[in-house]
């Protein structure tokens, strides 16, 4: 009988070269990011991001929104917004032509998938991902609208890289035209498009909301804040069954699965550990799922088949999950 | 252990995504003659022009049904053995026999298609796509190592050569004869795995064990001696797995590389290319030799193998099958690949679909 073979799981880990710096509006930095030996990169599909472990207790996510198929270089827009958690602002203050910084992923939570219409909505800085997505749009020969709102044209990146598709871009710059006109695009629901949509909170429940009168699953959208969630009462201890590893182990009320599973020796990837990037979405056996992502769908949700283990609980007293 | 999620039905008949480079033959296989093959259930006809580059046209005439590859190529021209219809390699259709105008639609599909000196690579999927993804990654096209290569067809689904492959618990017991002493050793060490958005890959570094006699003899080394070594493998792409087995030395590591090309003929079929390269005894003719056949006996087991688990599964259909941890490879490759499926397909309209297991 020999030992376990123990698995060790990680994403693809890499410190990137800062090999350019432009500004892309008011308080938006592009940054172009390449393996400072010239290594090719992973490849990755429109509406991936990556993490940009700033220090060790600062990870933030980004949207790569450059080209797929350069696999030379990355390219992510940050934007700096001094209400943030500081995330936004070290990347600006630190992140300087000629220093290097650790990169995670890529990752996609937001794939592009197969439709003869899209639907984009960007708000801010959530244009990023939409532009490879449009890319991919116009080489697949499918019809889209974009609806882009920023505060003021100014302060809105990659206007100039949007020109000539007048017919497919509305701007919507709030000094200039008010609140976006959702109603414009989502009033009436269309079974040959797909909606695709990022950026602040409030425009994503807005879109959310509208979206309920559209076909199940029309809607995808991405957040990189967690969605506020209700405050509960007091937590229950409950016990996880691994099934792969043949492991049951117990979490208490203090503490995570994830913190849990990881304290136990199985290796599991988690990012952001509290529910807004999915990287440590997990297979749900049997069990009754407490989710407190900001991830999945009603729909999702209620399938009982998935959950991110960083923040989700237990309803019951027991589940049975796919590690 | 205990039971995984249930594979679902395949979908449309079909587990491999269009939108891929696969590879359709060796660089030296396609001359200036009409080769025709199978890849992703389409006809492909390739064709070496004059200035060295290869086309590849669907194979079927315009007109009717009927294969252009049983026509003459003359120049740059094929002329139908049908219906004597002539088609220059753009696929458009130049003259028909009975009247003076060519009907408009008379074309035939092009395939984007990459040379690289070693595979000619075809992309099945949208042509337009093709441009938005980088070409496929190698690990062969170190033009100073010595390889040897081969091929068979395997009549089992692609995704089975895939899971083999990422399966690293299998070799002590399928190929106890020839599987490395580090895979039998009594500590294993850790399975460290790698994961992308599109891709997996897995390394194990062994401490200083001795070789198998072929490997010794493949990377110059005595058999009685004992060396830290090195294992990697990647899904690099559903028509790609690669593997490196690394004799680490203070000078170089003494390195096998192991290409395994992994062409979709049909749902049930499947064509594997593998390619052995490697950077130490290059002129060694005997090597080469030794290496042919003792892998194309290894790989006529692994197809072997493949066979007979689609046989279980044609006979009694797929099951919950049991998994165990150092199953992590296998089953993030199921889930990139079913991804990319429904992904381009369009028929994931949310992220519940698209988290389930093989489609076979």
């Amino acid at each position: 009988m020999s030992a376990d073979t123990r698995t060790i799981l990680r994403e693809h880990e890499a410190d990137l070269l800062v090999q350019q710096t432009s500004a892309a509006a008011d308080d938006v930095v592009v940054l172009t990011l390449v393996d400072p030996a010239g290594a090719d990169l992973p490849e990755w599909t429109p509406g991936a991001h990556v993490d940009l472990v700033i220090d060790e207790n600062l990870t933030r996510q980004y949207s790569l929104c450059g080209d797929p198929s350069d696999t030379k270089a990355w390219r992510v827009a940050v934007l700096k917004n001094p209400d943030s958690r500081g995330g936004s602002v070290a990347v600006h203050e630190r992140l300087q032509l000629g220093t290097t910084i650790r990169v995670r992923g890529p990752r996609n939570h937001f794939p592009l998938v197969g439709s003869p219409r899209y639907q984009f909505i960007a708000g801010g800085i959530g244009i990023t991902p939409m532009l490879p997505m449009i890319a991919e749009a116009r080489a697949m020969g499918a019809e889209w609208h974009l609806l882009y709102g920023g505060r003021k044209r100014a302060s809105m990146a990659f206007v100039d890289e949007l020109t000539g598709f007048d017919d497919n871009v509305s701007l919507a710059p709030h000094e200039e035209t008010g609140r976006m006109d959702l109603r414009s695009v989502l009033g009436d629901a269309r079974p040959d498009t797909l909606v695709y949509c990022c950026g602040p909170a409030g425009l994503l429940d807005a879109v959310e909301e509208m979206c309920q009168a559209w076909p199940p699953g029309s809607l995808h959208l991405e957040r990189f804040s967690a969605k506020p969630q209700a405050v509960g009462g007091i937590e229950e201890s409950f016990e996880v069954i691994l099934a792969r590893s043949g492991m049951t182990l117990q979490v208490p009320a203090d503490a995570s699965i994830f913190d849990v599973v990881q304290k136990a020796g199985v290796s599991v990837l988690g990012s952001c550990l509290e529910g807004v990037c999915g990287t440590c979405e997990t297979g749900v056996l049997n069990g009754d799922v407490d989710h407190r992502d900001s991830i999945l769908d009603d729909e999702e949700r209620e399938s009982n088949e998935f959950m991110m283990i960083c923040v989700s609980r237990c309803k019951g007293k027991q589940l049975t999950l796919d590690l | 252990m205990s039971q995984s999620l249930p594979r679902p039905k395949v979908l449309n008949g079909r587990n491999f995504p269009l939108n891929c480079w696969y590879v359709a033959a060796r660089s030296n296989e396609v001359e200036h003659t009409l080769t025709a093959r199978r890849v992703a259930d389409l006809s492909v006809l390739l064709v070496r022009r004059d200035d060295g580059t290869v086309t590849a046209l669907e194979d079927r005439s315009a007109h009717r049904p009927y294969p252009l590859s049983l026509g003459q190529l003359e120049g740059e021209e094929i002329t139908s053995g049908f219906d004597g219809w002539v088609y220059d390699l753009s696929g458009q259709c130049v003259r028909v026999p009975s009247q003076a105008l060519v009907p408009l639609a008379a074309q035939v599909r092009k395939f984007p298609v990459l040379d690289d000196g070693t595979f000619v690579f075809v992309w099945p999927g949208n042509p337009a796509v093709a441009a938005l993804r980088p070409p496929p990654r190698s690990s062969w096209d170190n033009p100073d190592w010595t390889a040897v290569g081969g091929q068979l067809d395997v009549a089992a689904n692609y995704l089975l050569l895939h899971e083999l492959f990422a399966d690293v618990t299998h070799i002590p017991f399928v190929h106890a004869d020839v599987a490395p002493q580090a895979v039998a050793s009594a500590v294993p060490p850790p399975l460290e795995v790698e994961v992308t958005e599109t891709s997996v890959s897995f390394t194990r570094n062994y401490p200083p064990t001795p070789l198998a006699p072929w490997h010794a003899e493949a990377v110059g080394l005595a058999a009685d001696g004992a060396y830290p070594q090195r294992e990697q493998g990647s899904f690099v792409s559903p028509g790609l797995w690669v593997d490196r087995w690394e004799v680490l030395r203070e000078d170089e590591p003494r390195v096998l590389g192991f290409t395994q090309a992994i062409t979709p003929v049909s749902a049930g079929s499947t064509r594997l290319y593998w390619w052995i390269s490697r950077n130490t005894t290059r002129e060694d003719a005997q090597v080469s030799e030794s290496l042919r056949g003792g892998f194309t006996e290894y790989y006529s087991r692994v197809a072997r193998v493949a066979e007979t688990m689609q046989q279980v599964i044609d006979t009694d259909g797929t099951r919950n099958d049991v998994n165990v941890s150092a199953d992590e490879v296998a089953l993030r490759v199921r889930k990139i690949v079913n991804t990319l499926v429904r992904e381009e397909s369009g028929q994931d309209s949310g992220r519940r679909r698209i988290r389930r297991t093989a489609n076979l």
